[in-house]
């Protein structure tokens, strides 16, 4: 294939965010068309040039395109949006129904999570893992808390040691995700400025990392009732077909949550504190879409220099 | 033919059920057929037609099946399912009584 016609298809790839499967399907009906459309052109007396030329013009932009193809798969099934959801409602569940205090219960769930979050990962990332994903990233960053009770050089040592580690693995499975669609990165960070929300707002008495069981006791509904309106966004996302909706919905949730965060934290949560958090859930929209910008303008340099 | 587009986009999913109920077809061959058939009449654009496909697909109305061709090359052919016969009745019943409403106050004389 010539080298206009591979720079249409690469341009439409880039801009489908598909899983693999689809995208290699889309992608091998795409060409065939192509092909038989550029032998056409060229036995009624076309050059190549000219042929593959009017085959692009007749298939339009090649974003365009991809954002329809896009839009033809990206809606999830119910199933997938409740599958998506459950992490956020076994999270809601840990503390509606008090199993936080029952290490049996955070076993089964932590098991579950890991679980479902590797077989996902494993069997081509659909679209209902990234939230299992966020969730299973979460012991690794957390476990980094009980390293802090460690006697003092110990706990230095213990943090310097395991934080990059920890940062590192949460990076590059972002990374990964990234190269999928940034909005599931997104879609898989969400949580985090909810949870350290709450963290900062069951601490004892503004001394972090020192929490009070009885405040917990008294948050957990409100905390199960965030975690559940993470639940409703996830699925609503699922369903959604376009991307410009599923952003607004996951900026609009994150405030909305946030600010129950805030107002069931009755001032535990300071104004400083809730702008930083809502400068985080940009963040988690914004670095993301900004990383992708850049992993795919490294990815189509080297084509673009093929192709002079 | 911006009014031609207009009347085309409501009926896009119509065109292409009918046109995978008479035998199944693969994209490139369905441009072709439509526009055979209809005299020159519709042209569907072809950046539009496999999302079209896709959603189609996507609904449970048409599957499409890779077949390979002797020259080696494969090709994506799509069948219409039984939910999409199903459909495909209902619309065609569907465009009869338009078509009959329609002439009653267009041609009230033929009608």
């Amino acid at each position: 294939m010539i080298a206009v016609l591979s720079q249409y298809l690469d341009s439409v790839r880039e801009n489908l965010r598909l899983d693999l499967v689809s995208e290699r399907e889309v992608i091998d009906e795409l060409q065939t068309h192509i092909e038989d459309e550029f032998q056409e052109m060229r036995e009624a007396g076309l050059s190549e040039e000219e042929a593959a030329n009017a085959c692009i013009k007749l298939l339009g932009s090649a974003k365009l395109v991809a954002r329809r193809i896009y839009e033809a798969h990206s809606q999830g099934t119910w199933k997938q949006a409740l599958l998506a959801s459950m992490p956020h409602l076994l999270f809601a569940l840990l503390f509606v129904l008090n199993w936080w205090q029952g290490i049996g219960w955070l076993a089964v769930i932590l098991v579950l999570v890991l679980g479902t979050a590797i077989y996902g990962w494993w069997h081509g990332k659909p679209v209902w893992l990234f939230p299992w994903l966020g969730y299973s990233l979460l012991p690794v960053v957390m476990a980094v808390l009980p390293l802090l009770y460690l006697p003092k050089v110990w706990s230095w040592v213990a943090v310097l040691v395991y934080l990059p580690l920890a940062l590192w693995l949460v990076l590059t499975v972002t990374v990964q995700v990234i190269k999928r669609d940034w909005l599931y990165s997104a879609l898989m960070l969400l949580p985090i400025p909810i949870i350290i929300g709450w963290l900062l707002s069951v601490d004892k008495e503004g001394k972090f990392l020192e929490f009070s069981l009885e405040h917990i006791r008294y948050l957990a509904p409100w905390i199960g009732l965030s975690f559940s309106t993470l639940a409703l966004t996830v699925a609503a996302f699922i369903r959604l077909r376009q991307r410009w909706l599923r952003v607004i919905l996951l900026l609009i949730s994150g405030f909305l949550v946030l600010t129950m965060v805030a107002f069931y934290a009755e001032g535990s949560l300071g104004l400083p504190a809730f702008l930083v958090l809502a400068l985080v859930i940009v963040g988690c929209l914004l670095i993301p879409a900004l990383m992708e910008r850049r992993i795919r303008g490294g990815k189509q340099q080297p084509r673009a220099e093929d192709a002079t | 033919m911006a009014q031609r587009l207009e009347l085309m986009k409501g009926s896009s999913e119509s065109l292409l059920l009918c046109l995978i109920s008479q035998q199944p077809m693969y994209g490139y061959q369905i441009i072709k057929e439509l526009e055979k058939k209809s005299q020159g009449y519709f042209k569907f654009k072809e950046g539009t037609l496999y999302p079209a496909l896709h959603r189609l697909e996507k609904a449970g109305l048409i599957e499409g099946k890779w077949q390979m061709l002797p020259s080696g090359r494969q090709r994506r052919y799509y069948y219409l399912t039984d939910k999409g016969y199903r459909l495909l009745a209902v619309k065609r019943s569907q465009w009869q009584d338009f078509l009959i409403a329609m002439n009653l106050i267009i041609q009230p004389a033929s009608a």
